[in-house]
């Protein structure tokens, strides 16, 4: 891929700039959890139950305790008092089990701690883990949320019989009236199904309570440090101002690491306790069950249209997998879903309905994309069903039924205001980048000799940049300081918390663009609770448009003091600050930046009603979210005879607004692309009857691979947004909203000659040649 | 996961049902039954220690026999747990007259937990059905 | 993914390490699939043997009309191998769809055959090939077949204290064509079904057929029934079909979340017609 070199002068801000954390992830020189070593560090392991539900009669830790080199031995008893997993989420009704950070008198996953061994190294702590006995008495466990719901069910939490733990509704428009006026109405069960979200780290904690200074310093592999500083302390009645809490670096989050984890609790309540740093690092197999999972939706959507395609009514019934217990924001993420139901398309009349179920699974969250991936999945699936019903092209019903570029700002149903759009443009231009017309002309000879070519289309939309405060449950803030020290090097300090996303680059390049510093020159910091100003953090795609954005507005307060200092130095009221350089309108004598940095510390003389010093932190908080949008293209083919779907084409047209480094925003759209099709085709966390996770390694549960991807295409358009003046939206999660729709509207297109009308995820070939089997049996016996 | 068969057992009908339950006989037919030790009626406690290719484990667990009718049918359970899991076995295993022997059949259910669950998902099927083969293969032997 | 406490020995000549596998430890090879079993603590050896640093236990050399591949040359090794693709290219093609480049460079063919894993690739080779094994204790040395060899699930012919020593497949001459066809379980990697197929004609009249079926039974094996059908033919199409036909004709096919018992049947006949075909197109 080709990258640019900078001269002086030139912007930074939309070039393709190399991202300026990589040589130290690609040489194997950056810091993780793991990474972190203290003398006299102790190392954690957790037991954890093998069933999914099941009462627990006794726990005998005498072996495990009486082995040499274990320190101690911790289970529920003892941590009873420390606190719960906590959950930010808050709805109307809302049952939240209390969920101890360890088991008490019961377990309700595989995978539920029930125990810690803390030893002198790992493998003591293992093998002590293994001397615990505990006798369970296993119960029948539940595992599908549908079942769950059945009157009879196991009950998950025995206090609470249906496994409901909450109901919602919302409405808007008049949608009974849209459906009895209605030409036709599309009716479909449409499943989301459970993802693991696998980040190449897994999670890991160590803990450092320093005695001395009454002290706990917390690191942890996370997307919100600030939030597991203020949560952790409260959890154990520390104060917040003593304890610390550091990112260092993180390997990757997706959702799965905006949370509060016991572990977190648990190893700084035992470092306390013992007076030692212990570590405790999770192993993949703990990831794959005791990490957060994504999705796990059955819908029931209904459409409403008119014979020309007007879609004038949604209705839709989520039934949420919410597995055991709740994390950060567990219950909170179905109701996303309900906001971008409509998708991009101007639909008045909606209404919706959740009911949040409990099953012996693994709690589901955010997952990259977190309750837009299965709206857009479902609102672009039915679009194409009825679109089939109606005998229309595919992209004729969503070009009918887009928001009108007139209609900015506009109101949706579902209660939301869409900033700024242009939805026709990507759809139209990754359909002329892909040549639809000849596509289908082609589509319609490859028919005529039996094969199974489709194409599909998705033109997604997304909420963005959270958030406006009132709507985030933590607040949806965020903040930035820029310092110039006495020598002119910059340092950004940034409340955001990336882990891959490239802010360190894309911040540097509006730093270095508003102060005209060269971009080696400034340092953009994060994720250390004692170095940066409260933040709160990255998830939602909203670093850069909310983070950025508190960076501009605190460089715009920078800007104004250098052009104090430099006022004074040139002894001039008459000055301008531009590409670095404070210059006399006058004169046309100038100074640097470092010349005013070396004067604001120096502070020989000061300007009138002004500081010494050049620094600035502005907290932002945003009017609205923001709404990118896009349009992918797929085109496929299926093997009759082994049901393999190959994608020969992946057109993917972003909108997020303007791009700061069309690099980066090129790697977020194609990671995003690659688990979006990872849903599609390949991805499934299934639990047997018993709630066993059968897909609980990379054995089964299948990643995308760089071999396994198709080249994707990437082009864009550029609808800037009004809600900040950087015009960004924010593009984090686009790819993975974008792509498993558009690849199971292909392979529906394709298979659409046999009748087939919907197909359930992963597309996987065995599903496919099943069908393709019996339609042809059944074709052979009409 | 459900699993299914039958075996030829060249026995009449009330022998071949009294061989399958007799302890010595299914200790020593049970793979990687190292002791059965009688605990009840019809119910005993089994230590295993399985090996198969590179995994191995030591199993505690208990074996129980319900439902008789004899010399027709009996339901058989397993049940075991150790470190790497837990496997729990049940199904009824029918007699039938066949060319002068009997033929068992059997049908019933495995539920594996734990560790071997999520890492041995494609290979539970083919190692239980091999088992049972090697079970029936000792006790006709 | 911390294993338990074990004993590591590292010899540098067979005899140390066979009188240590005598004695009850448990052999390492590439230890592509032991490993990980470890770190799980489903496998927790006492005793582990490498063999990886003996002497004259990786090679690749032909020999009295045959290619005798050592127990530890790498997958990798066996890939490359110019002999191989020269003289026995079906081996080397079955080794490039081994698991990926990092598993091919340290897992090694004797470690494979050993392990036996009822969805490997080697041993589809092996059948069609009708390959030699020659098994290696502290005080015997003896021959068997692969057909001997795979016995059933991750079970083989081989003894206690016994390990793969060399691995013997057949040099062909001109009028043959080999193909290995594989689907591949995405997660994996392991072979869903695979398919090697050995074709020799005389003139027109195909003279000898040699399937090796992996994946889809509890251990590999070969078609016979298939092999039986195309002999003497010509190699038509709906000669090949024919014969592809009745490959997994009579097997109680193995059933996972992946492939249920059904498809990996229907597979095994889409990628024995596939395989078949590509070995007839290779005569030279």
């Amino acid at each position: 891929m080709a990258t640019t070199t900078i001269t002086k002068t030139e912007k930074l801000v939309g070039k393709r700039i190399r991202r300026r954390e990589d040589p130290r992830l690609i040489t194997g020189t950056a810091t993780y959890v793991d990474d972190i070593k203290m003398p006299g560090m102790l190392y954690a392991a957790i037991l954890r139950s093998p069933h999914a539900a099941a009462k627990i009669r006794s726990i005998d830790v005498s072996k495990a305790a009486a082995l040499k080199g274990v320190t101690a031995v911790f289970t529920g008893k003892d941590t009873e008092q420390a606190g719960a997993v906590p959950c930010g989420a808050s709805l109307p009704g809302l049952r939240v089990p209390h969920h101890h950070l360890l088991a008490i008198d019961r377990v309700y996953l595989v995978g539920h701690p029930v125990a810690v061994v803390v030893a002198t190294d790992r493998y003591i702590a293992r093998d002590g883990a293994d001397l615990i006995e505990v006798d369970y008495e296993p119960e029948t466990a539940v595992a599908d949320p549908e079942k769950a719901l059945e009157p009879g069910a196991h009950a998950v939490h025995p206090q609470w019989p249906d496994n409901v733990a909450f109901t919602f509704h919302q409405e808007g428009g008049d949608t009974e009236k849209a459906f009895k006026e209605a030409d036709v109405i599309v009716k479909q069960r449409i499943v989301s199904q459970r993802l693991v979200p696998n980040p190449m780290e897994t999670r890991g904690v160590v803990a450092d309570w320093r005695a001395a200074e009454r002290s706990m310093n917390l690191y942890s592999s996370t997307q919100v440090p600030h939030l597991v500083r203020s949560l952790v302390a409260q959890i154990l009645g520390m104060d917040e101002n003593r304890f610390r809490v550091v990112a260092p670096e993180v390997g990757g989050g997706f959702g799965a690491k905006l949370q509060i984890y016991a572990e977190e609790i648990l190893l700084a309540y035992i470092s306390k306790k013992l007076q030692k740093p212990v570590k405790w690092i999770e192993s993949r197999r703990e990831n794959f069950l005791c990490t957060i999972h994504g999705r796990g939706h059955v819908d029931y959507y209904e459409l409403a249209a008119k014979r020309d395609g007007t879609i004038t009514g949604i209705k839709l019934k989520i039934i949420q997998d919410l597995g055991a217990y709740f994390t950060l924001l567990t219950p909170a993420i179905p109701t996303l879903s309900v906001l971008m139901m409509p998708g991009l398309y101007r639909t008045p009349n909606i209404s919706a309905d959740i009911v949040g179920a409990f099953t012996n699974c693994t709690p589901t969250d955010a997952y990259r994309g977190a309750g837009r991936p299965e709206a857009t999945h479902g609102i672009e699936r039915m679009v194409d069903m009825v679109a089939a019903e109606l005998k229309m092209d595919p992209a004729e019903i969503r070009l009918k039924n887009f928001v009108r570029n007139e209609e900015f700002p506009f109101p949706t149903a579902t209660g939301l205001v869409y900033d700024s759009g242009d939805y026709s443009a990507p759809l139209k231009k990754a359909m002329e980048m892909a040549s639809y017309d000849a596509l289908r002309k082609e589509q319609v000879e490859a028919r005529k000799q039996g094969k199974f070519m489709g194409i599909g289309l998705c033109a997604y939309g997304e909420i963005c940049a959270f958030g406006p405060s009132p709507a985030t449950p933590a607040g949806g803030w965020e903040s930035a300081t820029v310092k110039i020290e006495p020598s002119g090097k910059v340092t950004v300090l940034t409340g955001v918390s990336p882990h891959g996303q490239g802010e360190e680059t894309t911040f540097a390049q509006i730093a270095g663009d508003e102060l005209g510093v060269d971009i080696d020159d400034i340092l953009v910091s994060h994720g250390d609770t004692s170095l940066v100003q409260y933040g709160i953090g990255t998830f939602g795609s909203r670093s850069t448009a909310v983070g950025g954005t508190a960076l501009y507005f605190a460089l715009q307060d920078l800007k104004a003091k250098i052009k104090k200092f430099g006022a004074m130095l040139l002894e001039s009221e008459d000055v301008t600050f531009s590409d670095g350089k404070c210059v006399c309108n006058k004169t046309g004598k100038s100074c640097s930046v470092k010349e005013v940095a070396a004067a604001a510390y120096r502070a020989m003389k000061l300007p009138p009603n002004t500081e010494p010093g050049l620094v600035a932190t502005h907290f932002w908080e945003p009017p609205n979210f923001t709404f990118p949008f896009g349009a992918h293209l797929v085109v496929t083919e299926v093997d009759r005879d082994t049901g393999g779907v190959s994608i020969r084409r992946y057109v993917a047209v972003d909108d997020c607004g303007n791009i700061l480094n069309p690099l980066i925003v090129d790697g977020q759209v194609h990671g995003g692309v690659a688990q979006g099709i990872g849903q599609a085709l390949w991805e499934q966390a299934v639990y047997d009857d018993s709630g066993q996770l059968v897909t609980g390694e990379f054995m089964d549960y299948t990643m995308p691979r760089a071999h396994m991807m198709p080249w994707i295409e990437s082009g864009h358009t550029i609808t800037p947004t009004p809600v900040n003046p950087l015009g960004v939206k924010g593009v984090g999660e686009a790819g993975t909203i974008g792509a498993s729709p558009a690849v199971v509207n292909s392979v529906v297109d394709a298979l659409s000659p046999l009748g087939v009308r919907h197909l359930d995820m992963p597309l996987t070939p065995e599903k496919l040649w099943k069908l393709i089997a019996s339609k042809d049996q059944a074709g052979s016996n009409a | 996961m459900k699993i299914s068969g039958s075996y030829f057992l060249p026995l009449p009908p009330e022998e071949a049902y009294k061989k399958l339950q007799d302890p010595d006989v299914l200790a020593g037919a049970m793979p990687g039954c190292e002791s059965l030790e009688k605990i009840g009626d019809d119910e005993y406690r089994m230590k295993m220690k399985m090996a198969l290719a590179s995994l191995s484990g030591n199993f505690d667990g208990k074996v129980r026999i319900t439902e008789q009718t004899p010399p027709e049918s009996f339901k058989l359970m397993v049940e075991g747990s150790g470190k790497v899991g837990f496997m729990k076995g049940e199904g009824v295993l029918k007699f039938t007259p066949k060319d002068a022997g009997t033929e068992v059949s059997y049908e019933g259910d495995v539920q594996v937990g734990g560790t071997i669950a999520a890492v041995g998902q494609r290979l539970i099927d083919g190692t239980a059905k091999m088992m049972i083969k090697r079970f029936f293969e000792k006790v006709a032997a | 993914m911390i294993p338990q406490r074990f004993e590591y020995s590292a010899p540098k000549t067979l005899d140390e390490a066979l009188g240590l596998l005598a004695e009850g430890a448990k052999p390492l090879a590439g230890g592509m699939s032991l490993i990980p079993m470890m770190k799980l603590r489903l496998a927790a050896p006492e005793h582990l043997v490498d063999l990886g640093r003996i002497k004259d236990l990786s090679y690749i050399r032909e020999q009295g009309g045959s290619i005798h591949i050592g127990a530890t040359a790498t997958h990798h090794d066996v890939e490359s191998s110019a002999l191989l693709r020269g003289k026995c290219p079906l081996l080397a093609e079955t080794a490039s769809h081994i698991g990926d480049v990092q598993v091919r460079n340290m897992g090694t063919i004797g470690g494979s055959v050993a392990h036996a894993d009822p969805s490997a690739d080697y041993p589809a080779a092996l059948q069609a090939l009708e390959a030699k094994l020659v098994l290696k204790g502290v005080k015997s040395e003896r021959t068997v077949s692969a057909e001997e060899f795979f016995v059933d699930t991750f079970t083989t012919a081989l003894e206690p204290g016994e390990i793969v020593r060399e691995v013997i497949v057949p040099v062909d001459g001109d009028g043959t064509g080999t193909s290995y066809q594989k689907v591949l379980q995405p997660a994996s990697g392991f072979a869903i079904v695979g398919i090697a197929a050995r074709v020799r004609k005389s003139g027109e009249k195909i003279t000898l057929v040699r399937i090796g079926v992996t994946g889809l039974a509890n251990r590999a094996f070969r078609a016979t029934a298939a092999e039986k059908s195309l002999e003497g033919k010509t190699g038509s199409a709906a000669e090949v079909q024919a014969a592809a036909a009745v490959v997994a004709q009579g097997v109680e096919a193995n059933s996972d979340l992946h492939a249920s018992a059904d498809y990996r049947k229907h597979l095994a006949v889409v990628y024995a017609v596939k395989a078949l075909n590509a070995a007839l197109s290779r005569i030279a």
